[in-house]
């Protein structure tokens, strides 16, 4: 199973679930993670630190975390929670492909962020799942990328 | 798999850099860090999780933008693996979601049974994934050209490019940054290319 392609519908969705859940658990922010490493969508204040950083360290860390529980035969290691002085962190696995992580100050309740997470996973897996079955045409078009455009995509900064 | 975000026209890529230990994967990272054109305040950052004695322990990460692609904001997310060969269990989570590879060898002559291996394993650790390199645009890059135990090109593709479809490949001398942007900019273009023909694809079947 693969990341189905996002919609403006889908991202609206999203983070109507991350503003409701950094409201209500009075986090500083929450972000949609894709496993391999991509930062989805993000809401709340993300301007203190790099989200995109931020989200492939996140599933890298899910993904030490998980196969720590294959060694010791855990089917279940759902989350990861890191209790910090300034911030704390919960990942937290939505579905097959995606993560939610929840960025708060260490002194903000780690039970009301667990709680209001358990309720936004499921909602935001359904939202997955319901753009996985959509038509397939309603695909962003690609070809109109105009590869012919340029040779050079990364370009060296001239040496002085 | 790439994400693919119609409501931020923006795509998504994610490229690793496989090879042997020491072959010079995070160099590759380090230069493109230091030498890529970027607009103002757009410079992602080098994160590297490394050991002590700057060994890659997890991976190196490095987020750039693509320019000069009309309409789209192609974001590509450069990762390396560790090479030494205990950490293979890292190297599969780190190919979780590859869209494209780099395969970096070593071109010294004694290296040459580390660079067939590690080929063997990545070829291997991909089909943990249920993923095959028939099907992944991959590039080689032939690095350390500049030592004098360097390896003939001809020797290496012989050793490392001799699969029915022969992926393109590159010398290259990184600490110096020779052919760094030319490996870079031939897997962008294959990426690309790629997912200009499945969308080309998809259109037709509908």
């Amino acid at each position: 199973m693969a990341l189905p392609q996002l919609i403006a519908e889908d991202v609206r969705e999203l983070d109507r679930l991350l503003g409701d859940l950094v409201t209500r658990s009075e986090a500083t922010a929450a972000l949609i993670i894709d496993k391999a490493g991509f930062l989805i969508t993000q809401s709340g204040d993300t301007s203190k630190f790099d989200a995109t950083t931020l989200a492939a360290l996140a599933a890298g860390s899910f993904a030490a975390t998980q196969g720590m529980a294959s060694v010791v035969n855990e089917p279940n290691f759902n989350s990861v929670y890191q209790q910090g002085e300034i911030y704390s962190l919960l990942v937290q696995n939505v579905e097959y492909d995606t993560l939610l992580m929840v960025v708060f100050a260490a002194q903000v309740s780690v039970g009301a962020v667990k709680y209001f997470s358990n309720s936004a996973a499921p909602q935001a897996a359904r939202q997955f799942d319901s753009a996985r079955k959509r038509a397939p045409g309603k695909t962003l078009d690609l070809a109109r990328m105009n590869l012919e455009d340029s040779s050079e995509f990364f370009r060296k900064v001239a040496q002085h | 798999m790439a994400i693919i975000n119609q409501a931020t026209k923006e795509l998504q890529v994610k490229v690793v850099f496989y090879g042997p230990a020491l072959g010079g994967k995070t160099t590759n990272l380090v230069q493109v860090h230091e030498h890529v054109q970027t607009q103002e305040g757009q410079k992602g950052k080098l994160v590297s999780l490394a050991t002590s004695s700057d060994r890659t322990l997890f991976f190196d990460f490095l987020p750039i933008e693509a320019v000069a692609i009309k309409g789209f904001k192609t974001k590509f997310q450069l990762y390396t693996v560790p090479g030494q060969v205990i950490y293979n269990t890292t190297r599969q989570l780190v190919l979780r979601g590859v869209d494209g590879i780099v395969f970096v060898a070593d071109s010294q002559y004694d290296k040459m049974e580390d660079n067939v291996k590690s080929f063997q394993n990545l070829e291997e650790n991909l089909k943990t994934l249920d993923l095959d390199l028939d099907e992944i645009p991959y590039v080689l890059q032939y690095n350390k050209r500049d030592l004098p135990n360097a390896a003939p090109i001809e020797y290496m593709e012989f050793l490392l490019n001799n699969r029915e479809m022969q992926a393109p490949s590159f010398g290259a001398t990184a600490h110096k940054c020779n052919g760094v942007f030319e490996t870079l900019n031939m897997i962008t273009r294959m990426l690309l290319h790629k997912f200009i023909n499945e969308s080309n694809r998809v259109k037709q079947l509908v």
